[in-house]
């Protein structure tokens, strides 16, 4: 049955401030959840964040004292939502199974927007990604051997291979290479809209992660993997914000959050296995259609536009977290020596992106290659979980 | 191995941290292959479980609680926390010991002891661990290293060759004997008298 969350009604603004017993939500168990129960959490984590960061800005530039205090009580909600949200993680994990749960959302999420994207240029900018990603859950996965002596197919539980990707030491580019050209708002299938707006908020909330908990450890290499993992996290929300057409106004963009965050909470609560953490899909999905309500107001009485000529009428398909090994596969077959040049991608190392690496590297290795030396060191091995076969890329095939 | 990094941390061999953090994912594997395996390998794998347990808690409680005890500003009550979760686990443990390991009762009470084992390995990777590094230098956390090395050569992680079966591996001893050999080598590495 189609779901429109424009004909909807979710639960009334001023009865959405939790308790603190209500906040209070038992995470999940690490070790016995459905990897994708994890995902799903890690995901709606970063969409709250960029609700409540999207909030704060949009204030910064309100004239309004009115507009102001209605932003302010929706995102008060919003602060509440991404505690409740993030708070399913179990502090019994460690900040790297974390990462390498934050790693597979980025594969298995990008790999379906990426099949989902009707646009091709949009849809070749999430392949190009996804591709590195898929190589920063390799990297972190060694490390996380050779920390904790355990494997990381106990975290993705086979779902996601791991092996490499586009090696990650050629993801760092001159910082003009990685802006793109965005959609027209006017044209583009309201779809297109969804997918930029998630995945440039998972990747924002990678940065942030790796960001953060990156100087909590205390392993030399370990620091300097999330350092420079982290500083490509930027240049790929670099790389999926300049998607966005940057002519939206602030209603519309506000109503693009807002739609989002009902497509995502209605997706994940249709597949959800753990009724607890399903119980929290469809609490925000009834809090997310008020707040929609709300941002449509906003944007007809100020841009004089229905949510109509913005949003699709009815949810696209649900987004679903899957094992895409088989789309995984076929990219790294394909697409592994790409780099960006301008707005478009090339196939050759060009001038401006061996300026960059050469800047960088002065003449060491990365820390992504010098990880996996010290791997071999311990383990004379490498750690990979191809369940699939043979690495499709032959230049990238184990030699263990 | 010396450590070729020349960081002194992950390689392990002469950090008593590191060594710990990874026998703490090796105990975790451990209780991962109890539970995927059944017969006699469930009974092989939850001996080998024992005796890495008994081994590692005893090496902590000799080597490390003593040490993070006097090193830092709430050291003291910092371990006293560390041994009350160690004497939870304990008690789990030998009753577990004392069942069949094909007895309905045993996986559920498997699964109250990782989870118990669980969190009590990262508040020591939080707590004690992170004190531990800050406070002490890399040659007694070296020395350290050598002592909990030691008392890790009286409980293999995987099967010996030729201790496979069940009798052999009763042979090596009930949990109570291990504690008592680990404690052993573990004084006499460190240069006190068993």
């Amino acid at each position: 049955m189609p779901f429109n969350p424009l004909e909807q009604r979710g639960i009334p603004l001023d009865r959405q401030m939790r308790t603190w017993r209500e906040l209070d939500v038992q995470p999940i168990d690490p070790d016995r959840c459905d990897p994708y129960t994890r995902c799903r959490i890690i995901t709606m984590n970063g969409i709250e964040i960029e609700a409540v960061l999207f909030s704060h800005h949009m204030a910064r530039h309100c004239p309004d004292q009115d507009v102001r205090r209605q932003l302010a009580q929706t995102r008060a909600v919003e602060a509440q939502q991404q505690k409740a949200v993030n708070w399913l993680l179990p502090g019994v994990a460690s900040v790297l199974e974390t990462t390498i749960a934050y790693e597979q959302v980025a594969v298995d999420l990008t790999a379906w927007v990426a099949r989902m994207e009707p646009d091709p240029y949009l849809r070749q900018a999430y392949q190009f990604g996804l591709l590195e990603d898929f190589d920063h859950l390799y990297r972190y996965a060694n490390l996380y051997e050779m920390i904790e002596h355990r494997k990381a197919e106990e975290i993705v539980q086979g779902l996601t291979e791991i092996m490499p990707g586009r090696p990650t030491k050629y993801h760092h580019r001159d910082p003009r290479d990685n802006v793109r050209d965005p959609y027209d708002r006017s044209s583009t299938d309201p779809l297109s809209k969804l997918h930029a707006l998630t995945i440039m908020s998972a990747e924002q909330q990678t940065m942030n992660f790796y960001l953060n908990v990156g100087p909590q450890y205390m392993e030399p290499i370990a620091r300097q993997l999330y350092q420079e993992i982290g500083l490509i996290e930027e240049e790929h929300v670099t790389h999926y914000e300049s998607l966005v057409d940057p002519g939206e106004t602030w209603w519309e963009q506000l109503v693009n959050h807002e739609y989002n965050e009902c497509y995502l909470y209605y997706s994940f609560m249709e597949q959800e296995p753990d009724p607890k953490v399903k119980a929290i899909w469809e609490l925000h999905l009834n809090m997310e259609l008020e707040h929609l309500r709300i941002a449509c107001d906003l944007m007809r009485r100020n841009d004089g536009r229905e949510p109509e000529e913005v949003v699709a009428p009815e949810l696209p398909n649900v987004l679903t977290f899957e094992p895409n090994k088989g789309y995984v596969r076929e990219l790294l077959a394909t697409q592994i020596d790409l780099t960006t040049l301008g707005t478009g991608y090339v196939r050759e190392a060009h001038e401006r992106f061996q300026a960059m690496q050469a800047l960088l590297n002065d003449g060491d290795r990365p820390p992504s290659e010098r990880v996996m030396e010290q791997h071999r060191d311990m383990f004379g091995r490498e750690y990979r979980l191809e369940t699939e076969g043979e690495h499709p890329e032959p230049s990238l095939r184990s030699h263990d | 191995m010396a450590d070729r990094s020349g960081s002194g941390a992950i390689g392990g061999e002469d950090d008593v941290v590191a060594l710990l953090m990874r026998q703490h994912g090796d105990i975790r594997n451990l209780f991962d292959e109890v539970e995927r395996a059944t017969g006699e390998q469930r009974r092989d794998a939850f001996r080998r479980l024992v005796r890495l347990l008994a081994v590692h808690e005893t090496a902590e409680e000799e080597v490390v609680h003593p040490v993070a005890r006097r090193s830092f500003d709430g050291g003291e009550g910092m371990v006293e926390d560390r041994l009350r979760e160690e004497k939870q686990a304990k008690e789990k443990l030998s009753r577990l010991d004392g069942m069949d390991t094909g007895d309905p009762g045993f996986l559920p009470l498997l699964m109250e002891l990782r989870t118990e084992v669980m969190a009590h390995a990262r508040a020591e990777e939080r707590y004690e661990f992170i004190q531990l590094r800050r406070h002490t230098d890399p040659g007694q956390l070296a020395t350290m290293a050598k002592a909990v090395r030691a008392a890790e050569a009286v409980a293999p992680t995987r099967p010996h060759p030729g201790v496979e079966t069940a009798a052999k591996n009763i042979a090596l001893g009930p949990m109570a004997a291990t504690i008592d050999r680990a404690r052993d080598t573990v004084r006499k590495a460190m240069g006190k008298e068993g």
